[in-house]
């Protein structure tokens, strides 16, 4: 009989279990936590930060890091935006064709962020920082501090228009994470993901071209970021330069709280789903059990250290920088 | 003349190129009483700067250090009417705890410096929300002039910042050069692997490292709370960017091993004149991030050992 307590076996499922405790003992305190309106309140905060996860999640399956997306978020909802209002501000009125451009728009923001990385030979924490930093630059020089918003509610029906009790955005997340694990698992570019983050001198031994992998994947990242950035637009209604932050700090903790190894080659998209689900109940829980707020920042920041410390295999790890 | 041997000069002649730029454009520009006032204004980031330069010097990172000193600003002012001067030690203190925390996570617990140091971030933020109450603290205006008074005046025309700056340098570099530690951390800095083998505490060295960060990082805050009078949560953002820049301008890379506070020191002048020319040439504040942002990435890659690098994550 095979054994079931095996560290890989706690390891998977480790996470699955810490949600199902969060969500017993938050309903223990509260039995409000346990409501159809709160898991929709809980949902709601969790979908543009889920894409932002999901992105940075086929990075850190590669070994890499991406900072970036506070930035890119920022720049990408304040071009929508922009992009919206020329096109006269309503879906309707020839608007669509914003979402199209701005998803290119951060494929590409992405794919200079894998560019300068992979040809700079700089590593990706530090390039993806610096490049943050210039979108979100870009952001403020763009709307001069100002918060730019349009009204159509049309667009607006991605938060207010509700089946099961739970809005359209929330849908759209999911098949976006369909489509992630679509990547993730049945094509080619994320099998290289896996095999560069498994082992890069190998993969590249056995003849992935691992630079252009790694620029597919800054780029797909980019791209996934700008779905977070039209969520939170519909989610706000509107756009500013803040309008990604916090978002770095939250999608990394949720993806390494999920179960994918900062190491690289292990967890994927569905460990990034269990994590943003269990950043976001945290969050939302400690408002329901009447915690104040402020304990948030530290809670996530003992959380992604605890994570990163019990995923870590020590014996495999010669020194850390 | 190859180019390898002109690299470590590469900073001072930027910083001399920018001063005679901007010189020529505005001749007012290089009064002295103008130049001192520039380099009095930005110690805060200097010091800041100073301790990061510790922390890349072995080759990890500290993104704690924005979040620490906006944590400081808050501490110092809710703190400084029951303590008095005893604030600074509190300040330092609180500093120097969680930057070996970092340092303690990133060596026996094997988290990245740059995760360890973003968590430790979240807690200085979480504890500086709390104290203040998420609002803008002020310091009581005699009380503070009484106590750190001397921080903020002026001799002449040389402002005290100058000499705290010219202090910590020198305490810097005497760690540097003329101590145990300091070679222990080039060591480090210059390889890791190599270091252990022959015998070092490694650990011990870099957590240090960051506990020295951490430090620097909370003085940067007690000096710009003092400046300002007052601390807030989100006070200093806006420093972490610059700061880095500092020290990958000034040539210390992002692999560590080489350069140093004195090359932190040329590296904080030269951004100081890089934001002092985009004032004159028009350039408004808003545009400043985009600049810097982009002059980091042609830092790091101008600097960064790539021989160190077999594999670039």
């Amino acid at each position: 009989m095979p054994r079931i307590l095996t560290r890989e076996n706690a390891i998977r499922w480790a996470p699955f279990m810490v949600l199902l405790a969060l969500i017993v003992l938050f309903t223990a305190i509260n039995p409000s936590f346990l409501s159809q309106r709160n898991f929709a309140r809980i949902a709601i905060a969790a979908a543009p930060a889920l894409m932002v996860a999901i992105g940075v999640t086929f990075i850190i399956v590669m070994g890499s890091i991406d900072l970036s997306m506070e930035g890119v978020v920022s720049l990408t909802a304040v071009l929508f935006c922009f992009l919206m209002l020329a096109l006269g501000g309503t879906l309707a009125s020839g608007g669509w064709i914003a979402i199209p451009v701005i998803l290119a728009v951060g494929a590409a923001t992405g794919l200079v962020n894998g560019f300068i990385h992979v040809k700079l030979k700089i590593p990706s924490f530090m390039a993806s920082l610096a490049l943050g930093f210039v979108g979100t630059g870009a952001a403020i020089l763009l709307t001069g501090g100002d918060i730019v918003k349009f009204d159509d509610p049309t667009f607006r029906a991605l938060l207010t228009w509700r089946i099961l009790g739970f809005p359209l955005m929330v849908y759209v997340a999911g098949l976006c994470l369909v489509l992630a694990w679509f990547i993730q698992s049945q094509t080619r570019l994320g099998r290289y993901f896996y095999a560069v983050g498994g082992g890069e001198e190998l993969a590249h031994a056995s003849g992935v071209r691992v630079q252009h992998v790694r620029m597919a994947g800054f780029s797909l990242a980019g791209f996934f970021y700008a779905i977070a950035a039209i969520l939170q637009v519909a989610k706000l209604g509107q756009a500013e330069s803040v309008t990604g932050s916090n978002f770095m700090f939250m999608s990394i903790t949720s993806v390494v709280v999920g179960g994918v190894a900062l190491w690289g080659g292990i967890g994927g998209v569905w460990n990034t789903l269990v994590g943003v689900l269990i950043v976001a109940v945290i969050n939302n829980g400690m408002v329901v059990i009447g915690l104040p707020d402020f304990l948030q920042a530290a809670v996530l920041g003992l959380l992604v250290i605890i994570a990163v410390i019990l995923s870590t295999d020590r014996r495999a790890v010669a020194f850390v920088k | 003349m190859d180019i390898q041997r002109l690299k470590p000069h590469f900073p001072w002649i930027t910083l001399l190129v920018l001063v005679t730029i901007v010189g020529i454009a505005d001749p007012s520009f290089l009064k002295p009483a103008n130049l001192l006032s520039l380099a009095g204004d930005i110690v805060p980031l200097f010091i800041m700067a100073l301790g990061l330069t510790f922390a890349i010097y072995i080759g990890g990172i500290d993104l704690s250090a924005q979040s620490m000193a906006n944590m400081i600003t808050v501490v110092a002012s809710v703190y400084l009417a029951p303590l008095g001067i005893w604030v600074a030690g509190l300040c330092i203190l609180a500093g120097f705890t969680l930057g070996t925390l970092s340092g303690y996570l990133t060596t026996r617990m094997y988290v990245p410096s740059f995760i360890s140091t973003l968590a430790v971030g979240g807690i200085c933020f979480s504890v500086a929300q709390w104290l203040s109450g998420n609002r803008a603290l002020n310091m009581d205006a005699t009380q503070r002039n009484e106590t750190f008074g001397w921080m903020i005046g002026r001799t002449g025309v040389v402002p005290h910042e100058l000499f705290i700056a010219i202090g910590l340098l020198a305490i810097c570099l005497l760690i540097e050069r003329r101590t145990v530690l300091g070679r222990a951390l080039k060591a480090v800095g210059a390889g890791e692997l190599a270091a252990a083998a022959s015998g070092l505490n490694v650990a011990r060295y870099k957590i240090l490292a960051f506990a020295i960060s951490g430090g620097l990082a909370a003085v940067a805050g007690l000096l710009f709370s003092v400046k300002l009078s007052g601390g807030a949560p989100t006070i200093a953002n806006g420093f972490l960017l610059p700061a880095i820049v500092a020290v990958l301008v000034g040539g210390t890379p992002l692999t560590g091993g080489v350069g140093g506070v004195l090359n932190t020191a040329i590296g904080t002048l030269i951004v100081a004149v890089i934001r002092a020319s985009m004032l004159y040439f028009g350039i408004a504040a808003t545009q400043q991030q985009m600049v810097f942002g982009l002059v980091l990435i042609a830092a790091i890659a101008l600097t960064i050992d790539r021989s160190k690098l077999r594999t670039v994550k």
